[in-house]
């Protein structure tokens, strides 16, 4: 038993021992799950610019990050939303002051099932199938048949309640009154929207633009009806023309200092503006990618 | 001569049908074990290579390795070892050995069987409460650890009082009667011929803790950290909860990539208790009885 302990001491020893000499700074940086593979796509490039300086990416959704920015625990909040005034309110009182930071934009798509016929939708049909008490709960309601969907009953895939991407659909599409409607599927993350729509005819789903494959349809989406519709992409979100664009966010406590800053000024620079226009994100200004 | 009367001939015949329904409930159960095994290494097994094991995991984690979560498992592991087992051993010495049979014993041993049924967010949340914000040990391996530790103590617990109760009380008095103290007893009689019992409490636990994500997915194990833990008060990756990202959480991640990762969990638990069973083994032949 002692050279087991013993063993096992040396073992946690070594492991102790600092590799490199040099002083780290960490950032903490937690939140959005749509914002989360960017987040991590820029810490591991910036690794490789400055390795004094580590940034620890987690997820949980845009409301983890807020509620962590209130309780001090984070140094960059990551948020598809912007900060509530009760959540603002909540940390000054904590004497946290949050200040917000446009890293990028996101075209929300409507994700369909491939085999799916319908083309476009506008934002009234869409509030009438998400919304409480909504008109529309089955396909043929639209007018068309799905191959595989035989009870023709919408399946409405949506997101858990803190998820950034819940409350920007609910306030753009919606409006802010209305509720969603009871039952939809309320699925942890981004991709697990994407998978579930990728599997089920009946399905009508939503998320960022960058979670897309090519095992599912994106619908062209108008702001009323009749209206000419736009498909989501950069370019639409960059532009404005695409309906459901909205800004992706950073807070801060405070102005940024330091390390920080550095790293906001990296992610703002064309660099990190290239990385976020590769992953599937709208840059929040033209870059030139090379 | 012994002739097979009409009874003998009923009797084997209920013993053979109950004989091969057990084993079939055997078959039955190893079943799922072999096709979880069998599936991972068909699907996981293409991904394995010195290369996944050993680098960074890299182009948006969709590519690369998963050494920091590999290395954060351990460290996870080994701390929580070092936290749960003194004090899960000491435990179940005081309530085996030592505590008179009174309601406030049984009361303990009560609460600890409860402790054992609580779930792990529970032991997650209160993991936050404890030890990342009381206590100030922020989201690090200590953290982690500690929480992991308070949710696999009732097994070692458990587990080290079963094993010492199974030591013969004649022992003890063969020991007392030579003038030798509680503690000297412990020590040279009760502890060598419990250890085996107490090593298979330890192997459970270090499949729990290697295998569960709850926990410290909100006291110490990051999404993606670029930089591999130096101390315990680090935050890490670890293999459950990177078995969670990639499977659910990235995009466009190769399909072989989650099952890998799964078998490379599976592997490290196996590896753990390959490393018990022997040391086990190795004391069981030292045994004398």
């Amino acid at each position: 038993m002692k050279k087991f302990l013993a063993a096992l001491a040396v073992v946690v020893g070594a492991m102790s021992l600092p590799l490199s000499g040099e002083a780290r700074v960490m950032i903490q940086n937690k939140g959005s799950d749509t914002l989360v593979n960017v987040a991590q796509a820029w810490a591991e490039e910036y690794i490789n610019i400055k390795s004094n300086v580590a940034v620890a990416v987690t997820g949980g959704g845009s409301g983890t990050g807020i509620a962590a920015l209130i309780n001090g625990t984070v140094d960059l909040a990551n948020a598809s939303r912007s900060i509530k005034d009760k959540e603002v309110k909540l940390a000054q009182k904590r004497g946290i002051e949050p200040v917000q930071h446009i890293v990028g934009y996101d075209a929300l798509a409507v994700f369909i099932h491939k085999n799916n016929p319908v083309k476009s939708f506008s934002l009234q049909k869409l509030a009438e199938v998400y919304g409480e008490d909504g008109e529309i709960n089955r396909w043929n309601q639209l007018g068309i048949e799905i191959p595989g969907c035989q009870s023709n009953k919408m399946i409405l895939v949506s997101r858990q309640n803190n998820s950034g991407t819940y409350a920007y659909f609910r306030k753009a599409v919606l409006g802010k009154k209305r509720d969603y409607k009871l039952g939809t599927r309320d699925m942890h993350g981004s991709k697990d929207v994407v998978d579930l729509v990728e599997h089920t005819p009946c399905a009508i789903g939503y998320s960022g633009l960058a979670y897309a494959t090519e095992h599912l349809k994106m619908a062209c989406i108008s702001s009323k009806e009749g209206e000419k519709c736009v498909n989501p992409s950069v370019a639409s979100a960059s532009d404005g023309s695409y309906p459901i664009a909205r800004p992706l966010f950073m807070y801060t406590n405070g102005q940024p200092k330091g390390e920080i800053k550095a790293y906001l000024d990296w992610i703002l620079s064309d660099v990190g503006q290239c990385i976020i226009k590769a992953k599937g994100y709208a840059p929040v200004r033209a870059v030139d990618c090379k | 001569m012994f002739q097979e009367t009409q009874q003998n001939i009923k009797h084997k015949k209920t013993e053979r049908l109950f004989r091969i329904l057990f084993l079939m409930m055997v078959l039955l159960l190893i079943t799922p074990v072999l096709m979880i095994l069998g599936t991972l290494i068909v699907k996981g097994g293409p991904a394995i290579s010195l290369e996944f094991l050993f680098t960074n995991p890299t182009n948006g984690m969709t590519e690369g390795g998963l050494f920091p979560a590999l290395l954060g498992t351990i460290w996870l592991v080994v701390v929580a070892l070092l936290a749960s087992v003194p004090l899960g051993i000491a435990a179940a010495l005081y309530l085996s050995e030592y505590a008179p049979d009174n309601w406030l014993t049984r009361a303990i041993n009560l609460a600890i069987v409860n402790l054992a049924g609580v779930p792990s967010i529970v032991h997650a949340l209160f993991g936050v409460g404890a030890f990342v914000i009381f206590f100030d040990f922020g989201t690090s391996i200590l953290a982690a650890s500690l929480t992991l530790a308070v949710m696999t103590l009732p097994v070692v617990i458990v587990a080290t009082r079963e094993s010492l109760q199974a030591v013969p009380q004649a022992f003890r008095e063969a020991c007392w009667n030579m003038g030798a103290t509680r503690w000297q007893t412990i020590r040279r009689v009760v502890l060598p011929n419990a250890i085996s019992g107490i090593l298979t409490g330890i192997i459970l636990e270090v499949s729990r803790t290697a295998g569960e994500t709850a926990p410290i997915m909100f006291t110490g194990a990051a999404f993606y950290l670029p930089f591999l833990p130096e101390s315990v008060f680090d935050q890490t990756m670890a293999l459950a909860l990177h078995l969670f990202v990639v499977a659910t959480q990235v995009p466009n991640v190769p399909p072989s990539m989650p099952y890998g990762v799964a078998l490379v969990l599976i592997s490290i638990v196996l590896l753990f208790n390959a490393m018990s069973i022997t040391f086990r083994m190795y004391l069981r032949g030292q045994k004398k009885w």
